[in-house]
């Protein structure tokens, strides 16, 4: 009920004035009234939502303008007014001044006008409340830019040099043999580079991206997952298994549940532990009820416990086997927050890992 | 007759091409040279305590910065709490991919850091660093 309404503090001495302005006034605001800057104080802590502030001038403890100046420093949001029935020069000078006031109004008031400038300085309120919000999520944005470019330039540089000192180890080999393994190791440069590249994509479609919502194929959606890993499994003998039951549609973005499954099972695949027997990794899709719960697991290398909390933090990787950026489960994570889904993961270190997510359909 | 101070080399880096191409380049510049890599420094600083305190300085290391887990700066600080006798058996050169000045600046700061070398390492470097050393 008060959620929608303008919240007005109006402070003056004089009692009939606070009645008086309440009563024309509290059908279309909230209305806080006090009847000294002392009992002002109060108020403002009570009612952090009052955009609006309205003052007498001549009050017997303090005027209107060293009370504005006081306010400007511990509550500086709020647009000030000040209320006067003397045409004093000296107050105007000071409440524009030091009270740095929105406006000055001439006592009596006229109703049309006081609820004009009660308007327009909530306008001018939420403008400026806005605008610093903006400030403070730019100010987020710079960091993780800042963070960005770091880490990208490492990303894509380290590839490339790996390559420039193949080459120069290639230009003085002494058999074809070490050339080729020197050309070995630039095409799994350039993979990596590639591999890194593409992450970059999927980290701006998440980010940038509008949500693209239709109804989800399942079936295909699992068919060029398959078309990826089954390879992947039978050249690295991973046992890869795969279920899905689908009770009713599912209506999402497809390429995001790509991105959030391609990711996981990448990661799968490429933390195998390499003296293993019966390597495996599974992947459940179900949905129900209008919600699609996927499980990814597997029996490769695991997180150590220490690093659970970070493994969803930009650029963080928890261990120097494989080729990871620490740009995957930033992704999903992304991917996910987008999609108002939520991820949990399990692991051992040496046993394995296991993410299990739900999505709600849109 | 001038005789030859032979030099063991330590390879600390996670990405395990940049640790073949170094060993490379060190046995394309001395053969005598020996190599051991680490793609995890923490198994680096075992090695080293385990192989306990030195007479002189007789290892040199190449250090990455970007690593995951721990990174050549903990690397670096972790060696730098080793007992003295130990510490002086090895000179530490970072080898980097990185062109940030913070991390170009930091890398210099440390003390039993040598010098900051830009990756790939080539011959050219190696020799240059180990007629330095010799001198």
């Amino acid at each position: 009920m008060m959620g929608g309404k303008i919240k007005v503090l109006y402070i003056d001495d004089e009692p009939n004035n606070l009645v008086g302005f309440k009563a024309s006034f509290r059908r279309d605001y909230d209305v806080v009234t006090a009847q000294s800057p002392a009992k002002a104080w109060a108020q403002l802590e009570m009612h952090p939502d009052i955009s609006v502030i309205i003052s007498d001038q001549r009050m017997p403890d303090q005027t209107g303008v060293e009370f504005f100046e006081e306010v400007r420093e511990r509550f500086p949001a709020p647009v000030r007014m000040l209320c006067t029935g003397y045409t004093d020069v000296r107050a105007v000078i000071g409440a524009i001044n030091k009270g740095h006031v929105f406006r000055y109004i001439q006592k009596p008031w006229n109703e049309d006008d006081m609820r004009s400038a009660i308007e327009e300085g909530h306008n001018y309120y939420i403008a400026t409340s806005m605008l610093s919000e903006r400030n403070s999520e730019l100010l987020k944005a710079n960091t993780e830019l800042d963070k960005f470019a770091y880490s990208v330039t490492h990303d894509l540089r380290s590839p490339i040099l790996s390559v420039l000192g193949a080459i120069n180890i290639a230009k003085a080999a002494k058999s074809t043999y070490e050339v080729h393994e020197m050309l070995d190791m630039m095409a799994q440069s350039m993979v990596k580079l590639d591999g890194f590249i593409h992450n970059i994509h999927d980290y701006y479609t998440i980010k940038r991206g509008e949500l693209n919502i239709t109804e989800v194929n399942i079936p295909e959606l699992v068919e060029n997952l398959k078309g990826i890993y089954n390879l992947e499994g039978v050249t690295s003998h991973i046992d890869f298994r795969v279920s899905v039951e689908q009770e009713g549609a599912f209506r999402s973005d497809p390429i995001v549940l790509y991105i959030i499954l391609n990711n996981l099972l990448s990661n799968a695949f490429k933390y195998q532990k390499r003296t293993r027997e019966n390597k495996f990794v599974r992947l459940l899709i179900r949905v129900k009820n209008n919600e699609l719960f996927i499980e990814v697991e597997d029996n490769g290398i695991g997180i150590h416990e220490h690093y659970l909390d970070s493994i969803f933090d930009m650029f963080y990787r928890a261990t120097s086997e494989g080729f990871g950026s620490g740009f995957g489960l930033y992704n999903v994570k992304d991917a996910l927050d987008k999609l108002n889904g939520k991820i949990s993961v399990a692991s051992k270190k040496n046993e394995g890992a296991l993410f299990k997510l739900s999505i709600p359909g849109k | 007759m001038k005789t030859v101070k032979r030099y063991h080399c330590i390879i600390v880096d996670d990405s395990p091409f940049d640790c073949l191409i170094a060993e490379k380049v060190i046995q394309n510049t001395q053969r005598h040279l020996s190599v051991t890599s680490f793609q995890d420094g923490g198994k680096a600083l075992d090695y080293i305590t385990g192989l306990g305190s030195k007479p002189e300085m007789d290892t040199i290391i190449f250090l990455d910065i970007q690593m995951p887990v721990m990174n050549g700066f903990t690397f670096v600080e972790q060696f730098e709490e080793l007992p003295a006798e130990i510490r002086r058996g090895y000179g530490i050169f970072f080898t980097t991919s990185s062109i940030n000045q913070n991390d170009i600046t930091r890398g210099k700061s440390y003390k039993s850091v040598l010098n900051f070398l830009n990756k790939p390492l080539t011959t050219a470097n190696l020799q240059q660093i180990i007629d330095k050393l010799v001198q």
